[in-house]
């Protein structure tokens, strides 16, 4: 086989439906898993079935069981947050288009840092797993430890280096710069772990693979681009689902540097209307919060498949 | 293994210190523009006399607008931002209109000098705007212009970030002195003017008049009878609270006897502090104060609630929506310590139960009128007096106000001035009485409380037919819908008054810090987790735990022996 | 000329390494590492409301944050609660953390698919939700009024009689606040212990389960000899990756704690009273904050570096099989 057929062999095994590895029958143990789990996600399928039923209702405060009873189902706060009122009797805070921006404000921190992060974790991991030099083991290890420093440590500074940097910018400049910023350091933070999980699929491949191209004279980055990143594709999807899911979430960086740009992203959308319990209004903000949670939903399932196979291959010592 | 590899990472680590130790050597030879920033409030940058005010709004601004027009500048643009409820959108509305206005006289003079006001309204309170303001500033993404509490004044004005107003307010002294004088004295600071009020509140006591009613059937005793005038001369204590409340509870009228907001103790309950005749500052020290026996005596009301049974002892942990509104609205309970906001709150949010239907809905203001009495904050003892406390809002401006426009450094002279020249019109009196109606606070100076009493103006206001930007009448008609209403604007009418009694938390850096502290306290206090004598000890060890708090607060008393509540 | 160098660079053993090295390591040395010392460096100074022009200078009392943090930590009546709550909140949660995991893993493991992706999807509902409105869904159910969701099922059960307010009835305390944090914490932890495990067990050689199930294993048999064993590994990165994560975990309180839910002491992790110091209104003094966070830190990196030497960093490091 040449390394191409043994590649294309390799993709069908991988494209295989998940097959059920046990062998016994296995109806009786799954009902009661089953019961087990269910039960253990009761109260949270409670609470997130209530979520959904508040974001249809006109109550004061999230819907309680003891509500059910005069449940009356209304789809108003969905109306009224699309139109941008935040409370039934407020004027229009906003319109739907900016409620359109904010989701696309998201989206672009989102995309952005699940990009920064595959990209250079991609080719880190490969260099980890496939080049020796000096202090690689005292990197990894380095790379490990920053995970205990947490982002709320860092984000003074964070903020500090930013502020200096704006002097070198033109105004004009400021507000694709502040989203350039936060996805940088929003990605650094996710960088470590992926790194790590990274290098773990790389280790995973074969080394034949790529031996045969590079010893036909092909370079290293050409190799590694056309025919190692192909092999690793689970990985880089699913990597790039935890990168996405981290800057669709990220509250304080964004807070920090697009907030006050009054550039709005769901994240901190959701806090200023629910943060002050005494004066929230629910049912939109469960609006809100359900709306937020369905591309992550949808995400998560259409990418299952690959997404068995990363951490595994992360973890492979 | 690791004494390598350890070795390594401690070198990269060093390389960086290095570098940044070098970085900020090389930085700090280098003064940036805002590092001039004078660092004491007294040597904030006054304007220049080249610019200086007549007093005369269109003069004024005629006078600014030249100077900008011959440096061939024809639009300027000014941010604001301001926070609240959904209903009080004047607050950054208000300055939209005025440069529409602004904007009026410069057409009608022929300037060709266009005013643009970008706004940002946040829902919630103004703490984490006042946040957002300080993580803004160096980022230079800050407003010119800021709606919010009074109570950041001494933070923001001690760090150089506000301009100081008093050169140019002190040509307006017409508007000034139509300013309530407790709310200019809440835009003053070390003797300067650093904001304009914007509205105001009172925190009037609610009383249930049906539960009263009850009472009066069960037991014939009148409660309500000359109620408000005898809080106002000060017969009416706390001790007469705690008597009537016992009476609630004992008669099965209500299932409590009073109910209070939660959260930090500020504002509604340091009442008590000025009931008991304490204070929180002291002016010429400029220190804050921990009156130690009002602190006791407002612990000691909250514990002999508590332990009656009169006040829930998880009153801190009651949830809002679920249970603090509902107990008050559905009349479970006998006085309320609330705000004049909850007056309109309960016509709007649904914690009624419907006794008819059994389904949750908002209260129709009149019934809000026939459930609720209200009077003063009572005197916390004999021979002492009502209060009530507000917490204004007002509008700032940055020390960099204009920052985003052409030839700021040449210009900013001419920039501030327009700034506060938009505070001034925003402080019109017809401005200051709508937000006043659709937000449920109270205006700020006289001219604008006279409208409130002005039927035929209400009337237009009603229809929206008055003279407003169309943005501006864009948004507020669903509110103005909403909320004018008679029955509202009498009530508004009438607690306007109170604003006599009213009493201001000190403009402090670390008042909010004290505050939180209180708050912890009145919690242990109501669970019983610590007497008042030893919660008064307990915010005496927090204070003393923070070395700066400890420099700044000024602890005076003792304990009062021999005092018990109820007094009589 | 200057792009034949370029070019004769990348082709070089060193060019490689630079080109797949560079970025990532730039981008934690510039968001990672120089913050991570400036912070150091701003423990030293009086910074507070996010002032650095007119703070960052001020080097003339550098020890004066550490000195105030030495002097709370001594002298604030509630701060022994701090530390407390810091040590249980961690060392259980994490014990909830990696075993749940594992339950959850080994549970959707052996189940049939179809369950399997409802009930995976479902555990990693909370690591999607945002925060502010996951906290809110835990306030409502841990509530202790009888509206709280726990509160109102326990009633009609019979199991009590009268609400409990589980976060701050001082009969219950310090364990009722742990327990919520525990929960409402490990939910989310979970899902990360539960996805890894998962995909690990996957990743079992087929034959090893069905050889095993010949020889007729139980499910319990299974699970402790040849399931477990072979993801050792991988419960010990959890353990070590989830230790460090928990340390530095504010977020998911903090809400719970400004809302009452549970009582302000027992419910403050270090991490949080860190983030208070620096964001809060009342307190923006960020030069205090980084001198805890400071202090935070170096318990990390004692911790990881003993965390790492355990599990056998030798061990992970195999060589690398790229070299011609």
């Amino acid at each position: 086989m040449n390394p191409l057929q043994r590649l294309r062999a390799r993709r069908r095994e991988r494209e295989e439906p998940l097959i059920d590895v046990e062998t016994i029958p296995r109806r009786r143990l799954t009902i009661v898993l089953a019961i087990a789990v269910g039960l253990a996600s009761l109260p949270m399928l409670i609470t997130y079935i209530l979520l959904i039923l508040t974001s249809f209702s006109n109550t004061a405060g999230m819907l309680t069981i003891s509500d059910l009873a005069h449940y009356v189902p209304t789809i108003q706060p969905w109306i009224d947050f699309l139109e941008g009122k935040v409370e039934p009797t407020a004027g229009h805070l906003y319109t739907t288009m900016e409620i359109l921006g904010i989701i696309l404000n998201t989206l672009i921190v989102a995309a952005g840092v699940s990009i920064v992060v595959v990209l250079t974790s991609t080719m880190a991991g490969y260099a980890f797993s496939r080049i020796r030099f000096r202090g690689r083991k005292a990197l990894m290890q380095l790379v490990m430890i920053l995970h205990a420093f947490p982002g709320v440590a860092l984000i003074i500074a964070v903020y500090a280096l930013y502020v200096w940097s704006l002097a070198a910018l033109p105004p004009s400049a400021w507000n694709t710069y502040a989203f350039i910023y936060v996805i940088l350091s929003r990605a650094s933070l996710e960088i470590p772990m992926s790194i790590w999980l990274m290098k773990g699929f790389f280790d995973k491949i074969p080394w034949e693979v790529e031996w045969a191209a590079i010893v036909d004279g092909a370079s290293r980055i050409r190799v590694w681009r056309e025919i190692v990143l192909p092999l690793v594709k689970p990985g880089i999807a699913a990597l790039s689902i935890f990168a996405f899911l981290a800057g669709w979430e990220d509250f304080i960086y964004v807070w920090v540097f697009l907030k006050p740009r009054d550039i709005y992203t769901l994240a901190t959308f959701i806090e200023e209307q629910v943060r002050n319990l005494e004066t929230a209004y629910f049912p939109v903000v469960a609006a809100a919060g359900t709306l937020y949670l369905i591309p992550t939903i949808i995400f998560f399932i259409t990418t299952q498949h690959l997404l068995l196979e990363t951490y595994a291959g992360g973890m492979k010592a | 293994m690791p004494s390598r590899q350890t070795i390594a990472v401690i070198a990269v680590i060093v390389i960086i210190v290095a570098g940044i130790a070098a970085y900020l050597a090389v930085t700090s030879h280098k003064p940036t523009p805002t590092a001039t920033t004078p660092q004491t409030p007294t040597a904030t940058k006054t304007p220049q006399a080249k610019l200086e005010l007549t007093g005369n709004l269109k003069e004024d601004l005629l006078r600014v607008a030249k100077v900008l027009t011959s440096n061939g500048i024809h639009t300027v643009k000014f941010t604001v931002w301001g926070a609240g409820d959904p209903n009080s959108v004047m607050r950054t509305l208000g300055i939209v209109e005025a440069a529409h206005r602004l904007n009026k006289i410069l057409e009608e003079n022929g300037v060709d000098l266009k005013i643009v006001v970008e706004q940002r309204f946040e829902r919630g309170g103004g703490n984490e705007l006042f946040k957002e303001f300080l993580a803004a500033y160096e980022q230079k993404a800050n407003p010119d212009i800021m709606a919010n509490s009074y109570i950041h004044l001494a933070a923001l004005a001690s760090q150089g970030l506000l301009l100081d107003l008093t050169p140019y307010a002190e040509k307006y002294t017409g508007l000034l002195n139509d300013f309530y004088p407790a709310l200019l004295d809440a835009v003053k600071w070390h003797g300067k003017i650093y904001a304009i009020p914007q509205d105001t509140e009172a925190r009037p006591l609610y009383w249930r008049k049906d539960v009263a009613q009850c009472i009066y059937r069960k037991t014939g005793i009148n409660i309500l009878k000359d109620l408000a005038e005898r809080v106002k001369e000060g017969k009416v204590t706390w001790s007469t609270v705690y008597h009537y409340a016992e009476l609630a509870k004992k008669t099965g009228c209500a299932e409590w006897g009073m109910i209070h907001r939660k959260g930090t103790a500020h504002p509604d309950l340091i009442q008590f502090i000025y009931a008991f005749g304490g204070r929180l500052y002291d002016p010429k020290t400029g220190k804050l104060v921990l009156d130690v026996p009002a602190v006791y005596k407002w612990l000691s009301v909250e514990y002999a609630f508590a332990r009656a049974g009169l006040t829930p002892k998880n009153m801190m942990s009651w949830d809002w929506a679920k249970q603090i509104h509902p107990t008050v609205v559905d009349g479970k309970t006998l006085v309320f310590i609330g705000g004049t906001w909850h007056w309109t709150e309960w016509q709007t949010k649904p914690y009624y139960t419907d006794p008819k239907t059994g389904k949750k809905r908002p209260l129709t203001p009149e019934e809000v009128a026939k459930y609720f009495y209200y009077t003063l904050f009572p005197a916390g003892e004999e021979g002492g007096k009502p209060v009530t406390l507000s917490q204004p809002f007002v509008w700032y401006v940055a020390a960099n106000a204009g920052k985003d426009n052409p030839k700021y450094q040449q210009l900013s002279d001419a920039y501030h001035a327009l700034a506060f020249l938009l505070l001034v019109k925003a402080s019109d009196p017809d401005i200051n009485a709508i937000h006043s109606i659709i937000s449920s606070h109270l205006p700020v100076r006289r001219a604008a409380a006279k409208l409130l009493r002005d039927k035929a103006w209400i009337e237009k206001l009603a229809k929206l037919q008055l003279d407003l930007a169309p943005e501006v009448k864009k948004a507020i008609a669903p509110i103005v819908k909403a909320t004018v209403n008679p029955i509202n604007i009498e009530f508004l009418a009438n607690v306007s008054s109170y604003l006599e009694y009213t009493h201001l938390t000190p403009k402090h850096p670390y008042y909010g810090k004290l505050a939180s502290i209180f708050a912890d306290a009145v919690d242990k206090v109501l669970r019983g987790e610590m007497t008042p004598a030893k919660a008064v000890k307990y915010i005496i060890a927090q204070v003393k735990a923070d070395p700066d708090l400890a420099k700044s607060v000024e602890i005076v008393g003792k304990i009062p022996e021999n005092w018990k509540f109820p007094t009589s | 000329m200057g792009a034949e160098r370029l070019r004769s660079f990348l082709t070089s053993r060193r060019g490689h390494l630079a080109f797949f090295l560079a970025p990532a390591l730039t981008l934690i040395t510039i968001f990672y590492l120089v913050p991570l010392i400036l912070s150091i460096y701003i423990s030293l100074t009086p910074l507070k409301y996010w002032q650095l022009n007119r703070y960052l200078t001020d080097l003339s009392h550098p020890l004066e944050n550490y000195y105030r943090l030495f002097y709370l930590v001594t002298h604030h009546p509630d701060i022994g609660k701090v530390v407390i709550t810091t040590i249980v909140f961690t060392g259980l949660t994490l014990v909830v953390n990696v075993v749940g995991g594992l339950l959850l893993a080994l549970a959707t493991y052996l189940m049939e698919e179809r369950f399997s992706l409802f009930y995976r999807t479902l555990w990693l509902l909370p690591r999607m939700t945002p925060i502010a409105v996951y906290s809110l869904l835990w306030y409502y159910f841990f509530h202790g009024s009888r509206f709280g969701i726990l509160n109102s099922i326990l009633l009609s059960l019979g199991v009590i009689h009268k609400p409990v307010w589980w976060g701050v009835d001082e009969k219950l305390l310090p364990w009722g606040a742990w327990m919520i944090l525990v929960y409402v914490n490990g939910l989310v932890g979970v899902s990360f212990g539960m996805i890894i495990f998962y995909s690990a067990l996957r990743s079992i050689p087929r034959e090893q389960v069905m050889a095993a199930r010949v020889d007729g294993a139980t499910t319990t048999q299974l699970i402790r000899y040849v399931l477990i064993p072979s993801i050792k590994w991988h419960i010990v990165f959890v353990t070590v990756w989830e230790l460090l994560s928990l340390l530095t975990t504010y977020a998911h309180i903090f809400l719970l704690v400004e809302w009452g839910l549970i009582d302000k002491w027992w419910g403050t992790t270090w991490a949080l009273f860190v983030f208070n110091t620096a964001f809060t209104a009342q307190a923006l003094d960020q030069g205090l904050a980084a001198a805890a966070a400071t202090v935070l830190v170096a318990i990390g990196l004692v911790l990881g570096l003993i965390t790492l030497k355990i599990m056998g960093f030798k061990e992970l490091m195999i060589e690398p099989r790229g070299e011609l």
